[in-house]
């Protein structure tokens, strides 16, 4: 309400400039002091800043080869000649008509149309650049905020992933079940110890930033698929395929881990009789597509998931990589869920 | 003679309890062994054991569900594995519970005061008033705050599309349009069955906001709103033709937007 007020409160402030301007001008000039001369001249000034406002909005769409400023600076430039022309037909007595067979009223008609004609463009131009101007800033704070909002979540990502890499539950867990094999003086011990030490040692350095390749997140996945086999070993079954040149491409740490987690988490353990996971990676000449596959629970009978994994993942990839990286998640045919990453290469990751 | 079943799914765990109860209480005959609620129910009505060691996580029906069926026919110790919320919502009750990895001196105190309450005929604490409570607290820690993730049914394919993804859902008449772009930008369409009313309960009311009666719109997509008759609006989206209506009640809404509406 503010807002609207200050504009109109503007406007008419315009209007008695640009009037008062030519009105005093072409006063001096004609010398007759009339009022209703004042009045016609704040006529005009008032149909101008109304076709100017009302040409900012209408028509909605304009064709693309238009630009609205060129509208709205010819629109206030015809509007001039018109509305004089019309207000002095009017103020002319019937029996003097047509105005401009007498030489005076030509004169004071001629004269205002082109002063408001040289005035008015440059006006509504000077208008124009100012909006433009303060546009402009507004756009460069909302940019600056935007900016300062990403390295944010880039921040709270990376300290998400980092408590849920130290996840308690999944390390206790782990831990019991050395601690058991260790008990029952079982053979098995030392594999598990040793797929929990890649495991580790692949979680805990990738946190710096250091660049991380392909092949270090599938050794890291391999280990973690180790790890889990062991601990459910009647439940669970995979395989990772991958295509040896992609082992190079950079991979931002835990994507594929992510997703492989939530296959085990919310497609395998759930499901009484387990499944398998099966993590592919395919190169193309413009695409990296990573697929992690699972046989397990599905979308279909998830309670509704809380997915924050995945919404940092899709904001991580697309950090690393730009707008073109996507990941996708859809059920598996029979049954099980499936998801997609698919990075452009070629581009360097940032 | 006291007996008792094991269920857990992990089997290595099953084993630890097992040998830690062997040695602590020798008397003890450990009738059954599951690998999930259904078959510890199964087991339990098969074998009647006056102790039940219950994991909370198990595929198919926890341990809480399982427990529930079980009621107060035989003593329950939960386990849990190391978790803030669940440590959290027993420690405010008197269940009995061990936490992962379990340790013979924590086992040793659960197994006298079960040796006590056998003694004395007790009635099992676990009554459905508590396991019922429990499961609330545990529900609890796990609700998302607000919806990331919706389930569309495209094609033949059912799949999750992000929530920023979405430009905005309109009610149809028995459905919801949901209105959002796919990877590469362009604007995509898939219904769901869920009534709009409750699509809206679960989204952030920062990122979407209801503009009408069968409208919600995600206010990033937003491009302007022109304002009708009646102080009423038309939303114009960002790269989309097509126009949302805007209700009276929802119009003041844009009003701190006018300035930059050109």
């Amino acid at each position: 309400m503010k807002g609207a007020f200050r504009d109109l409160l503007k406007a008419v402030v315009a209007i008695v400039a640009i009037s008062a301007t030519i009105g005093y001008a072409s006063d001096a000039a004609f010398n007759h002091g009339e009022p209703w001369f004042m009045y016609r001249m704040a006529a005009v000034g008032l149909v101008v800043v109304l076709t100017f406002r009302w040409l900012a909005r209408w028509p909605s769409s304009l064709p693309a080869r238009m630009p609205r400023w060129a509208l709205q600076v010819a629109g206030v430039a015809c509007a001039v000649p018109v509305t004089t022309l019309i207000l002095w037909s009017a103020a002319t007595p019937l029996a003097e008509w047509p105005f401009w067979h007498k030489g005076e009223r030509l004169m004071e008609f001629a004269f205002v149309t082109v002063v408001g004609l040289l005035v008015s463009p440059w006006i509504a131009l000077t208008v124009l650049v100012r909006q433009k101007e303060a546009f402009a800033r507004e756009q460069e704070m909302a940019f600056r905020l935007a900016q300062s909002e990403l390295e944010r979540r880039e921040q709270d990502a990376r300290l998400h992933l980092m408590q849920t890499q130290v996840a308690p539950h999944f390390l206790f867990n782990t831990l019991a079940n050395v601690q058991a094999l260790v008990d029952a003086r079982s053979p098995k011990a030392p594999d598990l110890l040793r797929a929990l030490t890649i495991y580790l040692r692949s979680a805990v350095p990738r946190l710096e930033g250091s660049q991380h390749r392909l092949g270090d997140e599938l050794a890291s996945v391999r280990a973690y698929l180790d790890l889990m086999q062991m601990r459910m070993p009647d439940r669970l079954l995979y395989a990772v395929d991958a295509d040896p040149a992609a082992m190079d491409l950079p991979c931002p740490p835990l994507a594929i881990m992510t997703l492989v987690e939530n296959a085990v988490r919310h497609g395998i353990d759930p499901c009484e009789a387990g499944g398998r996971i099966d993590v592919r990676c395919d190169l193309s000449a413009t695409h990296a597509l990573v697929q992690v596959a699972d046989t397990g629970q599905g979308l279909a009978n998830q309670p509704s998931s809380t997915g924050t994994g995945l919404s940092t993942l899709r904001e991580r990839l697309k950090l690393a990589y730009g707008p073109g990286a996507a990941l996708r998640l859809y059920d598996n045919d029979p049954h099980g869920f499936c998801a997609e990453i698919d990075i452009p290469i070629g581009r360097p990751a940032s | 003679m006291t007996t008792a079943l094991i269920a857990d799914d992990e089997p290595l765990l099953r084993d630890v309890i097992e040998h830690l109860l062997l040695q602590l209480w020798p008397e003890l005959e450990i009738v059954a062994r599951a690998r999930n609620g259904r078959e510890a129910v199964d087991l339990f009505e098969a074998t009647q054991p006056d102790i039940c060691f219950l994991d909370i996580r198990m595929p198919g029906l926890s341990g809480l569900e399982a427990a529930q069926i079980i009621g107060r026919r035989a003593h329950i110790v939960f386990v849990t594995a190391y978790d803030e919320y669940a440590v959290k919502a027993f420690d405010a009750g008197v269940l009995d519970y061990l936490v992962k990895p379990v340790s013979s001196a924590r086992l040793a105190e659960t197994v006298q005061r079960l040796k006590d309450r056998i003694a004395s005929h007790a009635p099992a604490v676990n009554s459905e008033i508590m396991l019922t409570a429990l499961m609330q607290k545990l529900k609890e820690a796990e609700r998302p705050a607000y919806m990331r993730w919706l389930k569309v049914q495209i094609g033949t394919k059912l799949r999750m599309i992000a929530v920023e993804d979405i430009d905005y859902f309109r009610s149809d008449a028995k459905y919801t349009l949901v209105a959002w772009r796919n990877e590469t930008g362009q604007p995509a369409e898939a219904l769901v069955r869920t009534a709009l009313k409750d699509l809206v309960l679960e989204l952030d009311p920062v990122q979407f906001a209801q503009v009408h009666r069968s409208v919600a719109v995600n206010l990033a997509a937003v491009s302007h709103m022109i304002r009708g008759e009646n102080e009423t609006g038309t939303l114009h989206l960002k790269g989309r033709a097509e126009t949302l209506p805007v209700s009276r009640a929802h119009v003041g809404l844009f009003r701190p937007a006018q300035k930059n509406d050109r």
